[in-house]
């Protein structure tokens, strides 16, 4: 009788808490959940990049992780640069003398590129995108989204 | 409720009550202030170059998104040097009060009709038009922050106390609406003091201070909306009942009276502006930053058309309909008074994350020009500290994704709580129901900001 | 505590009317510009160099103060052994420059800067002793027109090549070309497309065949070349004609043709002919090395090429036209 009694003096505590621990639970499996990180099969992919006042043409490029990335800066007007975000990659291309840049695209995401040459007043705006795989990113930050909601909803049946 | 009163530390109390720190702080950004101006003006006209520009929108807008604001409210406004030149004049003085004379100038009341922020949401509306240049263009700048000091000047000549601050500073419109998530707060301590004390020097003033230069009644402040954190009560106050407290977050968001529709447009103002600047100005499509660019142009007129339907109409409009379907699914005779003004309140935490989320990407890449700017201000060829040569260096690239999706997540969630609460005082256990359109609104303006930044 | 309060106030102020004038002082001392000429360098659509132009004096140092208003440019003098300096957007550059002989130099952009860049350019009158020997560019008569060359004449000629001339395969063929046309004269003067038909008409070359004769043409040209030139005329080309004439010197470089927008008049020059272009056998076999130098030096042609006889030294032009020769006959990679 004595060991029923404990039984239930342990347990009823940890009642009260679980809907946090499981919130905690779904949070950490949504950050940290391994995703696919890309489905096509690395190769190469090139492509020509004309930089003029203020913008990259194309301004989105879509590689697969693993991709031998090739990206021939052309400038079109002024002297132009190319700033990867992440990569921390840099190249600078005078209008008559194209620049290449060549990496490996080994990490997956959506990554900014800038200008990365005073070119001038919109400058620091000139940006671009390079989609590499899976944007796994995004997908947690919309889940963990999805679960602010989810969990503003719950909350709110007392 | 728990709030941790800062003035009972007898040395805080003590740098808060001397004028000293203060003047000092002020005296040091109206220089600042005074100097971005000159720059912007006989500087070089290459943005990164010049003080005017690297100082006011990158260095002072980090500062006041990314710390003023969420920590002290109105902490900026405490030290702002735009209405002080003003100000001393009305006052006849600098520090504190100086003999019995009356306020310098015509000490004109506000009129009735402008006693709102309406004037503040155009301004700043007007300005984000106009934003691609401004935040460019050295000479526009400084003809901006110019004109702010002289707008505030000839406020005071002409109006009691800070008309400027209080109805017509753009940028105070969006603090005060901001300050409410603030973890610090102006209260009295005990209503029944104030009720027997016949001469309410917090307003009327005395030989210790100045009345709120906000024509705010300390004693009847729920909120920070208004509140400028001038500390003058403070030190006005003779029977020792103005505190200042460090509160839990978001603690006037909750607070059912003073909602009203000039503010909650305000968060409509800035969550819109803050979803156009992100897609012009942080997006790969460089012919919307051109067209943001030529002012004055057909496409122009156009951006300004879309810009503006979208925050005054179509934002508005969607968040409407989500009351209205908040209002089908609460219990008969439960919805709250005026939907639309309450819930808009939960837009606040949003707006201030997607803020901070935009403000973190420009930032952090473009902070690399401080150090240069400090040596060589002007694009002058000086060498004040031996960094003009420093060149362009983003920083911390890899993390400024994530860093933009924690903060969105973490404000969607404070708004989500925060609807909560105000479903809550339609005082009825399904009530909450009222807030399921208004959280789905969040969602979808979140998922919005997710794509536009990491997407 | 009236007199503490009157301290107080009068302290304050007094800070404040310091911080100001501090300010103002220190704006006003460092605006000194100590005896230097400021030059602002802006997209040619706004001006180009302003100023531009300045007088100096023989033997006289000239202070200048170079910065950039906008994107980022170059400077450079024509003519001259300075190395050419980048203006890099907001950050002022010293540059001290002291002339030994009186005359017009010209001083130009050496970063393309816009579609105008080539208009870049700016004068410095530098004032000496009368009689003194005098740097006015090239002292004598450029050799177009002690020649009589016409440099907007069109010169077409009729070719039919399977496949480029090759200097290498020339140079195989083992063959004595006769002194009479080994002539530095002859390279300079004659078209390749002359040259070949001396060669085709001398009884020695009955049995070569048509391409094999412009191999030796190939050849020839080749051997008036060295690989130090044709680096340096790359390099050049790269930098100042690639822009408009490809990267390939096939006349489509970046500059000509707009990405987008109208072709319009007004903004790209008087003339809607594109650049010239080097891959181009029936032209450019019908022109001389004397006439190249003179389009190069003389610019103009009712096209928006610019002239470069104020920029480029003999040597500078010589190399490029070394280089540009290459894209008619690619010229081995390895050693000469």
């Amino acid at each position: 009788m004595n060991a029923q009694a404990a039984v239930t003096s342990i347990t009823l505590p940890r009642l009260r808490h679980w809907p946090w621990l499981v919130l905690a639970l779904i949070t950490l499996a949504i950050v940290f959940i391994p995703l696919p990180i890309g489905f096509g099969v690395p190769g190469t992919y090139d492509v020509r990049i004309s930089a003029s006042q203020y913008e990259f043409n194309p301004g989105t490029i879509r590689v697969n992780q693993g991709d031998q990335v090739t990206i021939e800066l052309a400038s079109t007007d002024v002297v132009h640069g190319l700033y990867m975000d992440s990569y921390d990659l840099e190249i600078t291309a005078d209008p008559g003398q194209a620049a290449t840049l060549s990496f490996i695209a080994d990490k997956s995401g959506t990554f900014r590129f800038r200008c990365s040459v005073t070119c001038g007043p919109l400058h620091p705006f000139m940006i671009g995108k390079l989609n590499v795989g899976n944007n796994t990113l995004l997908w947690r930050g919309l889940a963990l989204a999805v679960l602010a909601t989810a969990v503003g909803l719950w909350r709110f049946r007392q | 409720m728990t709030r941790y009163d800062l003035t009972r530390i007898p040395i805080a109390k003590a740098l808060l009550v001397n004028r000293w720190p203060q003047f000092l702080v002020r005296a040091l950004a109206l220089i600042g202030f005074l100097f971005a101006i000159v720059a912007g003006l006989g500087g070089t006209p290459v943005g990164s170059r010049n003080f005017s520009i690297v100082f006011v929108w990158i260095a002072w807008w980090a500062l006041l998104i990314l710390v003023a604001v969420p920590l002290l409210g109105r902490g900026w406004c405490t030290v702002c040097p735009i209405p002080m030149p003003g100000e001393w004049l009305q006052n006849r003085a600098l520090l504190g009060p100086r003999g019995k004379k009356p306020p310098f100038g015509l000490g004109r009341k506000w009129p009735r009709a402008l006693r709102n922020i309406w004037v503040q949401n155009g301004a700043f509306a007007l300005m984000a038009l106009f934003s691609a240049v401004v935040l460019t263009q050295p000479g526009v700048t400084a003809v901006l922050l110019a004109s702010f000091l002289f707008l505030a000047f000839g406020a005071s000549l002409i109006f009691e106390r800070r008309a400027f601050c209080r109805y017509m500073c753009p940028v105070g419109g969006f603090i005060g609406l901001y300050s409410q998530t603030a973890p610090i707060e102006v209260r009295v301590r005990d209503t029944a003091v104030c009720a027997g004390h016949t001469t309410k020097t917090c307003y009327t003033g005395s030989e210790d201070g100045f009345g709120c230069p906000w024509g705010v009644f300390p004693g009847g402040l729920v909120k920070n909306t208004y509140c400028g954190a001038c500390l003058e009560c403070l030190r006005t106050c003779p029977l020792d009942n103005i505190a200042i407290n460090i509160r839990p977050v978001g603690a006037d968001l909750s607070q059912p009276r003073g909602r009203k529709l000039d503010e909650a447009f305000k968060a409509f103002i800035m969550l819109g502006s803050a979803f156009v600047y992100s897609a012009v100005m942080l997006g790969p499509w460089g012919q919307l930053k051109t067209t943001a660019y030529a002012i004055g142009s057909l496409p122009w007129l156009l951006y300004v058309l879309v810009f503006l339907a979208f925050v005054f109409v179509f934002l508005p409009g969607l968040f409407y309909l989500s009351t209205r379907v908040g209002q089908l699914l609460a219990p008969a005779g439960r919805s709250l008074p005026r939907p639309f003004t309450a819930y808009a309140y939960a837009l606040v935490p949003l707006g201030l994350a997607a803020w901070i989320a935009f403000s973190l990407s420009f930032v952090l890449t473009n902070a690399s020009y401080i150090l240069p700017v400090l040596s060589d201000p002007l694009g002058w060829g000086w060498d004040l500290l031996g960094t003009a040569g420093y060149s362009w260096t983003p920083f911390f690239t890899q993390t400024i994704p994530v860093a933009q999706t924690l903060v969105l997540v973490v404000g969607l969630a404070w708004a989500g709580i925060t609807a909560r609460r105000i479903a809550q005082e339609g005082n009825h256990p399904a009530a909450w129901r009222q807030a399921i359109p208004n959280n789905l609104f969040c969602l979808l303006v979140t998922v919005g900001f997710l794509w536009l930044f990491v997407g | 505590m009236v007199i503490r309060r009157l301290m107080g106030e009068w302290s304050a102020r007094l800070f404040l009317i310091l911080l100001i004038a501090g300010l103002f002082a220190a704006i006003l001392f460092g605006r000194r510009t100590a005896q230097a000429v400021e030059i602002h360098a802006v997209m040619p659509e706004r001006g180009g160099w302003l100023p531009g132009n300045l007088t100096a004096e023989v033997n006289v140092p000239l202070n200048l103060r170079l910065i950039s208003d906008d994107v980022l440019h170059g400077f450079a003098v024509g003519q001259q052994p300075w190395p050419a300096v980048d203006l890099v957007p907001g950050q002022m550059t010293e540059l001290t420059l002291t002339f030994d002989e009186p005359g017009t130099y010209t001083y130009y952009c050496t970063r393309w800067c816009g579609l105008n860049h080539w208009r870049m350019r700016g004068t410095i009158e530098v004032k000496g002793e009368e009689n003194a020997p005098s740097f006015t560019g090239p002292g004598s008569q450029p050799p177009f027109m002690t020649l009589g060359l016409d440099l907007d004449q069109p010169h077409e000629v009729e070719v039919d090549l399977d496949r480029p001339p090759s200097a290498d395969l020339g140079e195989k063929l083992d063959f004595t070309i006769p002194t009479r046309f080994a002539t530095r004269e002859i390279y300079f003067e004659e078209t390749p497309y002359q040259f070949w038909q001396d060669l085709r008409e001398d009884p020695g070359t009955v049995s070569l065949s048509d391409i094999e004769i412009w191999d030796l043409v190939a050849f020839v040209w080749q051997s008036e070349t060295t690989l130090e030139s044709l680096e340096f005329g790359q390099r050049l080309y790269d930098q100042n004609c690639a822009a408009c004439h490809g990267e390939n010197g096939d006349g489509d470089g970046v500059m000509a043709m707009p990405e987008t927008g109208d072709y319009e008049p007004e903004v790209f020059g008087e003339s809607l002919m594109p650049p010239g272009d080097f891959t181009d056998s029936q032209k450019m076999l019908g022109a001389s090395t004397a006439l190249l130098q003179g389009k190069i030096m003389r610019g103009g042609m009712g096209t928006g090429m610019p002239y470069w006889g104020t920029i480029f030294t003999d040597e500078e032009i010589d190399a490029l036209i070394d280089y540009i020769w290459s894209f008619q006959f690619p010229f081995s990679n390895g050693e000469l």
